[in-house]
């Protein structure tokens, strides 16, 4: 940390070393701002707060995907998540209405919360196992600098993974033609039908 | 720094939007700590791509995106149609298919 301090001191700090720990700085503000927003979500009590700052934690995200040199999916992120999907979540508040609801600490929210600490502390401990042998692939930043990020993408969809693709596009038909059978054949309100 | 943190950020999302899930009685809020998740794992895979040099984390993440997307439509029009019938939204009352 001294030498560091030193180095930071006399200026004799090259380009790369700026640049990394500038990344690294940004990486780590975006990245708790991110945690603090997903924490807004849950501990808002009416659900147009939690819609709001889970579009916050989005764009959050998008930052820190452009950081890691995924332009196309923090465009992707932005428009299909923030935009799409929370226009969509939204709606569905304004036509329900947002109600308020009493939070109590049961037993079994007790029980839950001690079940995700538990499990939250596997995964920090998947944190500390430190340096592995990693198997490099062939994609390089230079690379996807040169042809684009959306441009890689796409060559690398539509040669390797050509039937996940076309298995998304069958999910994605699925699911339209379930909103519509949803949509259409609605049941009859409850208080309207005899009771038995 | 680096992969560690990474994983950190991903990790105490993940956790969050499971206790969200967990905790929360308004199925609106479940399913956005859901998104929680699916983002946080989105994250991982995106920082993975890019320490490996490999671009299978992001196709990944495209793919991961689409199947959030078609889940919350249908979620919430599962969601709408309940309200409909029943003029109620907690979860705690929704208990006809219980065994």
């Amino acid at each position: 940390m001294m030498e560091f301090l030193d180095q930071l001191w006399s200026f004799n700090l090259d380009r790369e070393t700026v640049y990394g720990l500038f990344q690294q700085s940004l990486v780590f503000i975006i990245g708790m701002t991110a945690i603090l927003a997903s924490l807004g979500v849950i501990l808002c009590a009416s659900p147009i707060y939690s819609a709001l700052y889970l579009i916050g934690n989005m764009v959050c995200l998008a930052m820190l995907f452009l950081l890691f040199n995924a332009e196309f999916l923090a465009v992707v992120q932005v428009v299909v998540y923030a935009g799409a999907v929370m226009i969509l979540f939204l709606f569905i508040i304004a036509l329900l209405g947002s109600k308020e609801e009493k939070r109590e600490l049961s037993f079994q929210n007790f029980t839950a919360l001690s079940f995700v600490g538990l499990l939250f502390g596997e995964l920090l401990m998947s944190m500390m196992v430190g340096e592995t042998k990693p198997v490099l692939g062939q994609v390089t930043p230079e690379v996807v600098q040169q042809v684009g990020s959306a441009k890689a993408i796409g060559i690398e969809l539509f040669s390797n993974h050509i039937v996940p693709f076309e298995l998304a596009s069958l999910l994605l038909l699925v699911a339209a033609v379930g909103i519509i059978s949803l949509a259409k054949f609605s049941y009859k309100p409850l208080r309207k039908r005899t009771r038995t | 720094m680096g992969s560690e943190f990474v994983l950190f950020i991903s990790a105490a999302i993940f956790s969050i939007g499971s206790v969200g899930f967990v905790i929360r009685k308004n199925p609106l809020v479940m399913f956005m700590s859901v998104e929680l998740m699916l983002n946080a794992v989105n994250f991982l895979l995106i920082g993975y791509s890019s320490f490996l040099n490999s671009l299978d984390g992001q196709i990944f993440a495209l793919i991961i995106m689409t199947v959030a997307a078609a889940e919350v439509v249908v979620g919430l029009a599962i969601i709408l149609t309940i309200f409909r019938t029943r003029h109620e939204l907690d979860v705690d009352r929704i208990n006809t298919l219980k065994g």
